[in-house]
């Protein structure tokens, strides 16, 4: 049972670990990543590593995607103060 | 290179490859069955030695409790990094306005949302420092609890908004949890040596096996270790959303704050 839910949880994070290089627009990769820290956590608690899957639901799943999307937003914002680049990548 | 070609070098690679990788994989112990012999010392160790059923505290905080100071002023050092960083391209004062990127609307919380931040938010932040607190008996610690503890600041911003946010997390707070923290586990790992012993000695009472008070100097840094993961990551969490704001220079926006 234990080695099913193992096989199930590495192949979804193998899936999600390929959804995240796949996706282009850097928004989805983010909830990519959200999502692989999250299958990694159910992966770790399958290992029978309790502790780690805590830290990886947070660090993982949470503060960096948010540290990710407030990058984006402060990229957005910066580029909205400079017209004169208009939003072309410097 | 075109792309037919890349493949076939990949293939012709791969096919190189194939019986080695084959090889590596048969030779393989089987899935998970311990190699080291250093994990099933240590569980016959830790529990009469130090009194501790957390193993990855006893590894962590005692036994390679060295490494650990190294890691906690890594940590450390990161955040203060990361810090000035910011702080040094935006200035040291607060900004008042969220900042907002024209034709964009933001949806007003709804009051479920505030609701169920306000209560999870309480049993997060409670739910952390149990698992900081237990650290020497349960899986966890003070790493896990830390980082469990500051997500509840997290849940508090999408609950709340930036404006309350920022008036209930205090910098100097977070800064002192950080440093104090960090402070407590290099004066644990000192105050052996005063009585000629090498560091982190673990010189206190070990405590009633599977107690909350057991493991003694192993507790101690676990919870300083909390306290300065909590701090780190609220600073890393404050001076990151600051980013989002506009400065006072910037024209005003049209729509209210949330």
């Amino acid at each position: 049972m234990r080695a099913a839910l193992a096989v199930v949880t590495l192949l979804a994070a193998a899936l999600c670990g390929l959804l995240v290089v796949l996706a282009r627009d850097p928004k989805r990769q983010v909830f990519a990543l959200l999502a692989n820290g999250l299958v990694l956590s159910a992966l770790f608690e399958v290992l029978q590593a309790p502790d780690v899957a805590l830290s990886e639901i947070v660090v993982g799943a949470a503060v960096t995607p948010l540290l990710f999307l407030v990058a984006l937003a402060a990229i957005a914002l910066d580029r909205r103060e400079r017209p004169t680049n208009g939003g072309q990548p410097r | 290179m075109s792309p037919r070609w890349r493949l076939l070098l990949l293939t012709l690679a791969l096919l190189a490859l194939a019986p080695g990788l084959w090889r590596v994989a048969r030779a393989m112990p089987p899935f998970g069955s311990p190699t080291s012999l250093y994990g099933p010392a240590i569980n016959q160790l830790a529990p009469a030695a130090r009194h501790v059923s957390n193993m990855v505290a006893a590894v962590n905080f005692d036994f390679r409790g060295f490494d650990t100071l190294g890691e906690e002023t890594m940590l450390l050092c990161a955040v203060t990094g990361a810090v000035v960083l910011l702080r040094g391209s935006r200035g040291e004062g607060g900004r008042d306005r969220a900042g907002r990127l024209p034709g964009r609307t933001v949806a007003p919380r709804a009051d479920a949302t505030v609701l169920v931040c306000r209560l999870s938010a309480a049993l997060v932040l409670l739910f952390g420092v149990y698992v900081v607190l237990h650290g020497t008996v349960t899986p966890g610690g003070g790493f896990q609890g830390g980082v469990i503890a500051a997500s509840s600041f997290l849940l508090l911003y999408l609950g709340e908004g930036y404006d309350v946010w920022r008036r209930l997390m205090r910098g100097p707070l977070l800064q002192l949890l950080e440093a104090g923290g960090a402070l407590a586990f290099v004066v644990a790992a000192a105050v052996p040596l005063i009585r000629a012993h090498p560091a982190l000695t673990n010189l206190l009472p070990l405590g009633q096996f599977r107690s909350l008070y057991s493991g003694g100097l192993v507790l101690v840094v676990n919870d300083a270790v909390g306290l300065s993961v909590t701090g780190s990551f609220g600073m890393l969490l404050l001076e990151f959303l600051e980013e989002t704001r506009s400065s006072a220079s910037d024209p005003v926006p049209d729509e209210e704050d949330t």
